[in-house]
């Protein structure tokens, strides 16, 4: 198990370093230097010797290499630099809105999965094959809609149609006024229609992965056995084939983090919900490269973060996996 | 049975038994033949504005109604599909020479070459896509070009791991070892003899990697930063329903619906291949 993890962690490592040469190189090899991208987004107008200060605020006089090892020593120690449109620490920026789009995804994850899991496995168990191949089908169609139309029709019908919940933001004019309940309906409100679109697109993640997690637990010699001592269909899913499926399923939530970051994007872009979507998004626009490169490797750290625990928990609650690891 | 030994017509045979793939596929055709005689079919020309018939409702004179300067929505909905098609088949096939490539060295050569192409998809795959997508396409101006590329550069990995499990399985059949022992290069024993038959996985990801592309196109521009305006694309249609979404309810349906079949349509062709050229996987 040690050897397991630790291998894990090298490789992790690793990784870690190719994401910020990716980001570098990606942020890098754009046309024109990063000081000029920027102004000319701003429309202004800076003088040369202006320009030259700017650069070297931001060691762009700096050889490439020195460039990229100052800012990975940053990377490393939390610091991305300044913003260049307003001066905070980019780090300030990402800690300041990392915790609302972990609150929106969050929910969404815990709801997909309540609500996907059950679905997949009930499927799977019914695997008569005409249900089966119907919920497929449906799976499908969740799975096609497009996130940003999801939103705009749940805006077009409860915000707009019906009047019910907000159009965008994240809390009332004078929500810091309010009572601690108070503040707690204010801020589901504002959290109900991202999080359903949210939650619709993964759905039909969970269900999918569940099914064909069980299909594939249910071939197995033990279910056989099961099955010839005579425990019944209803128990042999539940019971012995469930708990067995459930395993993979640790592996989700590696795979799904990316995921749920790419959906953040639209959604907060949409619902103008100050998560680091939005940030993202406000500074491709602005071109404030310090912070397109710290929310890059910050997002990818995540997912790299994710899916290296959810690989070490699934190692621990199965030990094929470090048997199959270890034999590589 | 592998697909590669069956002649293609039983494939398609088993296809066709699944009534809902196979209208998917006659949906695909349709819409290409839509994109293909655009200018023809389209009632009006998409870009034509009519400040008159400003946010026309659907009726008789334009089916689908008018957008915000009064063009009509169902002709630059058939000339947006032009757009999406494009830019899902070529960043399909670019991702597909990248993948395809990349995951025949690795899987061809093991050790080393396998271990660096291990490595670097895992790199991408820690990226979230549409960061990495929306990053690419807004930095280096938004084009036709900069998203099939960014589209293209991103999305290569499906590709790559099938392309690379396919040939750890094939390489060691008794052919490839008789093109080997024949004295043929690596280069004739990989694209002669084992690329044609890692196909099949690969076909069936680029059918999903179509409609990925597709969703991902619709969304580039619902954000702004798509195909330069005022070319019609099904998700720039989208982004002014949202600026008009009190008064306009049409122009967020139809769009949307063209995108969600559309997308669907190739999912389902993805799902329905899978089933009939690899009984294996689920």
């Amino acid at each position: 198990m040690y050897a397991y993890v630790i291998r894990r962690l090298l490789y992790a490592i690793l990784t870690f370093f190719g994401i910020t040469v990716v980001t570098f190189a990606l942020i890098h090899s754009v046309p024109g230097d990063p000081v000029s991208f920027f102004t000319g987004a701003a429309g202004m107008n800076v003088s040369g010797p202006a320009l030259e200060a700017i650069r070297h605020e931001y060691h762009l006089d700096r050889p490439l290499r020195e460039q990229y090892f100052h800012w990975l020593r940053g990377v490393v120690t939390l610091d991305f630099g300044r913003s260049m449109v307003d001066r905070r620490p980019v780090s300030t920026w990402i800690f300041e809105r990392l915790p609302r789009t972990l609150m929106l995804s969050g929910i969404a994850f815990v709801l997909a999965a309540a609500i996907g899991i059950p679905i997949g496995l009930w499927s799977g168990a019914h695997s008569n094959r005409l249900l089966d191949r119907g919920s497929s089908i449906v799976f499908f169609l969740l799975y096609s809609l497009p996130t940003f139309w999801v939103a705009l029709l749940l805006a077009d019908l409860f915000s707009v149609r019906l009047g019910v919940l907000p159009l965008f933001g994240m809390s009332s004019d004078g929500y810091s006024e309010l009572s601690l309940g108070g503040r707690i309906v204010d801020r589901t409100r504002y959290l109900i229609l991202p999080v359903l679109t949210l939650t619709i697109g993964q759905i039909a993640i969970f269900a999918r992965f569940s099914r064909s997690a069980l299909s594939e637990v249910i071939r197995q010699d033990f279910i056989l056995t099961a099955r010839a001592k005579g425990v019944g269909e209803g128990a042999l899913v539940w019971r012995h084939a469930g708990r067995n499926t459930l395993l993979p399923l640790i592996t989700l939530l590696g795979l799904t983090i990316p995921y749920l970051l790419s959906g953040s994007l639209i959604v907060e872009a949409i619902f103008q919900w100050p998560g680091i979507g939005l940030l993202y998004f406000d500074s491709i626009w602005a071109r404030d490269y310090p912070t397109i490169m710290g929310l890059t490797v910050v997002s990818a750290v995540l997912t790299l973060l994710a899916s290296l625990i959810a690989d070490i928990l699934y190692a621990a609650a199965d030990p094929r996996v470090r048997f199959e690891a270890g034999k590589r | 049975m592998k697909a590669a030994d069956q002649p293609r017509g039983i494939t398609w045979r088993r296809f066709r038994r699944s009534p809902i793939a196979t209208a998917a596929v006659v949906y695909v055709i349709a819409i290409a033949l839509i994109a293909v005689l655009a200018p023809v079919v389209a009632p009006y020309p998409p870009d034509v504005i009519d400040l008159a018939a400003r946010l026309t409702p659907p009726g008789k004179a334009h089916l689908l109604g008018t957008d915000d300067v009064g063009r009509d929505v169902l002709s630059r909905m058939i000339h947006g599909s032009r757009v999406s098609l494009i830019v899902g088949l070529s960043a399909t096939l670019l991702s597909l020479i990248v993948g395809s490539t990349l995951g025949a060295i690795a899987g061809y050569y093991g050790s080393v070459a396998d271990w660096v192409v291990s490595r670097l998809i895992e790199v991408v795959l820690c990226f979230p896509f549409l960061f990495l997508v929306l990053g690419i396409v807004a930095l280096f101006r938004p084009s036709l070009w900069t998203i099939m590329i960014a589209l293209g550069l991103t999305s290569w990995t499906t590709e790559a791991r099938f392309v690379r499990a396919e040939f750890l399985r094939i390489r060691e059949l008794e052919y490839a070892q008789a093109a080997r022992a024949s004295g043929g290069g690596d280069a004739r024993i990989i694209f002669r003899h084992l690329l044609p038959n890692a196909l099949s996985p690969v076909l069936v990801a680029s059918s999903f990697g179509v409609a990925s592309a597709i969703m991902t196109e619709s969304a580039l521009s619902f954000l702004g930063l798509g195909v330069a305006l005022p070319t019609a694309s099904w998700g720039s249609i989208l982004s002014v329903a949202y600026e008009y979404i009190q008064f306009a309810w049409w122009l967020a349906l139809f769009p949307g619906l063209a995108i969600f079949f559309t997308v669907a349509a190739f999912n389902l062709i993805g799902d329905r291949l899978r089933d009939v050229l690899d009984p294996r996987a689920d």
